[in-house]
């Protein structure tokens, strides 16, 4: 297996990706790897295509050109069960939680178990409350989606991520629409569960207070660019004055000439 | 605090003094309808003392300057503020029907008007056969295959889509049933033929309409809440999440839904057909005199046992169309929540359209099927 810059295995490999939406092109030319155990950050200002490279990555949208390989074999998109062995090997997390709103947090965490594993129903439920536990909410193992707050979906959503044991979890937009503590609270179990569990996470977000607070390595795109402008940690790419763009975003700055999108 | 505003009417034209707020909008229309009543060759419209204003103001002398305009006057703007007229010519370009380029027709608009419909509507009947197809693979799997089917969301779907319809369901056929015995008994007396009005009621109930109006109330009440719920699914991402999870979608979400109507719909048509009947039976004996023994006599004569599995047998085909179809338009939604009243809507018409379609079909290979029966 190739290994990373860092000298960590390379997990995720994407090679010239392409694509986009109807006639528009949104990435052109990606490449990129995320590698073992690290948090890797893909970041940039709204409509960049954060979003789109990562459906690419879980394989809910297939790139106009390219390759994305995983641990080394290229992930074939030739239908809809073709991805299914892979997926099973990750977690997600979607800005909405996602979560089953006719099932309880506990069916929700516990479906995949039921689903591909030999466990019976105790067994899966058992592994489920100890995920739930994980995220602290095992006191709302009955509860409906509907019945708890936005974060509690998240942490419910990250339990299920969580359940099948995944090599890398997914994270979309995981600070959206929660209060800065919560966010926060959500950012320190990113990094425990990464520490603990050494579980690898790619995250797209915006929000500079999670890119500080958990990120190992962070990828910036850019719109214009179609592609990427910049990559390192947190503090390098703030610190860096070689590109202006990049320097606004982790300042908090508005870019020259530039109108909000 | 600025100048009082105030609007003048003049000899030369208008004048506009002071900072226009909201109250003025009324007064303001007023002066330039009143000038462009009688409008003179050059108006000239004095913005010299006038203030930063409201832009609802601004908008409202904008109109005034377009009516003007289009009375015939000349109208020359004094003293008008930074970018105002280069606001307004740009406005005149971009709202003024008259200053846009036509690029077309209006006929060539409705031909391309047709043309776009004829697109999409080729591009939803691919879209939709390619996920029948699709499935009819996964439900080879769950029931054939490897797949496991969730039995309890089936017999859920079951209850909601079969139980609860039972009600609605039998009114319905029960009325029509009452219906045409009473219109066919009103014709068939004046000839003598009231005996045959059992024929007429049990023929075109059975063969005909109890299938059809099962279906078309199940495509209302369950086509449309199956295209409802997979579409707010889909809006919540749950969709995004099982497909990523590993999950057969369609094995996991539309299969129980497909196999549920399966199971309810020949049940559902037979329950129409009975009531329908019923309803006949009754209005035999009230309105014809007709006996009810004498009523199921003439029925056991003409109907032949085929006629109440046909009607089932097709009820198999429009639980597939009515499934496929509201779980397809739920499956389709993209976007937000008004996309998805949009495909509630589409999901009943689409189905009750291939229902209608599949029932013209199946009749015309009914009538080689079905031996006759003599009168």
């Amino acid at each position: 297996m190739r290994s990373g810059p860092g000298g960590s295995p390379e997990l995720i490999r994407v090679r010239n990706l392409r694509g986009g939406y109807g006639k528009l092109l949104v990435l052109e030319n990606v490449s990129m790897e995320v590698l073992e155990g690290e948090i890797l950050l893909i970041v940039g200002r709204s409509g960049c295509g954060k979003t789109t490279l990562m459906n690419y990555l879980l394989g809910l949208a297939r790139p106009w050109a390219g390759q994305i390989l995983y641990r080394g074999s290229p992930l074939v998109f030739d239908g809809p069960s073709s991805l299914t062995a892979v997926r099973r090997r990750w977690g997600v997390l979607f800005q909405s939680g996602a979560l089953l709103a006719s099932l309880s947090l506990l069916e929700n965490v516990a479906l995949p178990l039921t689903e591909f594993t030999e466990l019976d129903a105790s067994e899966a439920d058992l592994v489920a409350m100890s995920k739930l536990a994980l995220v602290g909410l095992e006191e709302f193992a009955d509860s409906l989606p509907l019945e708890v707050s936005g974060g509690m979906q998240k942490r419910a959503g990250l339990a299920r991520a969580l359940a099948m044991d995944p090599d890398v979890l997914f994270f979309d937009e995981p600070s959206a629409g929660l209060d800065p503590v919560t966010s926060g609270e959500l950012d320190e179990l990113i990094r425990r569960l990464n520490g603990d569990l050494g579980t690898t996470m790619v995250i797209v977000t915006h929000e500079l207070a999670s890119i500080f607070a958990v990120s190992d390595r962070v990828i910036m795109l850019d719109a214009e660019e179609k592609g990427i402008i910049a990559e390192g940690t947190a503090h390098q790419l703030r610190d860096s004055t070689g590109d202006e763009r990049v320097s606004a975003f982790f300042n908090r700055r508005p870019v020259a000439g530039g109108a909000a999108r | 605090m600025g100048q009082r505003p105030s609007i003048t009417i003049g000899r030369a034209g208008l004048t506009i003094t002071g900072a226009l707020s909201l109250s003025e909008l009324e007064q303001l229309r007023d002066a330039f309808d009143s000038l462009a009543r009688e409008p003179s060759e050059e108006v000239t419209v004095d913005l010299e003392g006038m203030e930063a204003s409201m832009a609802s103001a601004e908008a409202a002398i904008y109109g005034g300057l377009r009516k003007l305009r289009q009375a015939g006057a000349r109208v020359m703007v004094r003293a008008a503020p930074d970018g105002f007229l280069e606001r307004f010519e740009k406005l005149e370009k971009e709202l003024c029907p008259e200053a846009r380029p036509r690029l077309r027709s209006r006929t060539f608009s409705w031909f391309e008007d047709v043309g776009d419909s004829v697109l999409e509507t080729s591009a939803t009947l691919r879209g939709l056969a390619a996920f029948g197809i699709n499935s009819l693979l996964s439900f080879a799997r769950v029931v054939f295959g490897p797949g496991k089917l969730r039995w309890k969301e089936a017999f859920y779907y079951m209850e909601q889509a079969g139980v609860k319809a039972v009600p609605i369901i039998s009114i319905l056929c029960w009325l029509l049933g009452t219906v045409l015995g009473y219109m066919s008994g009103f014709q068939l007396r004046d000839f003598g033929a009231e005996t045959f009005m059992p024929d007429l009621v049990g023929l075109s109930m059975v063969w005909e309409i109890s299938p059809l109006l099962a279906a078309v109330i199940v495509a209302g009440r369950s086509g449309s809440a199956f295209a409802a719920e997979l579409g707010t699914m889909k809006v919540r991402q749950e969709v995004d999440a099982l497909e990523v999870m590993g999950f057969d979608v369609k094995g996991y979400l539309v299969v129980p839904k497909v196999v549920a109507l399966l199971f309810v719909m020949p049940f559902l048509t037979l329950l129409a057909d009975l009531f329908a009947l019923l309803g006949g039976m009754l209005i035999g004996g009230w309105y014809l005199g007709m006996p009810p023994e004498i009523f199921v006599q003439r029925l056991a004569f003409v109907l032949l046992p085929i006629d109440f599995y046909w009607g089932m047998g097709k009820s198999l085909v429009y639980a597939v169309i009515v499934a496929t179809v509201g779980c397809f338009m739920g499956m389709r939604v993209r976007g937000g929540a008004a996309e998805v009243g949009r495909s509630t809507t589409s999901a009943v018409v689409v189905s009750i359209f291939l229902v209608i379609l599949a029932d013209a079909l199946i009749a015309i290979l009914f009538m080689y099927v079905r031996p006759a029966v003599t009168v």
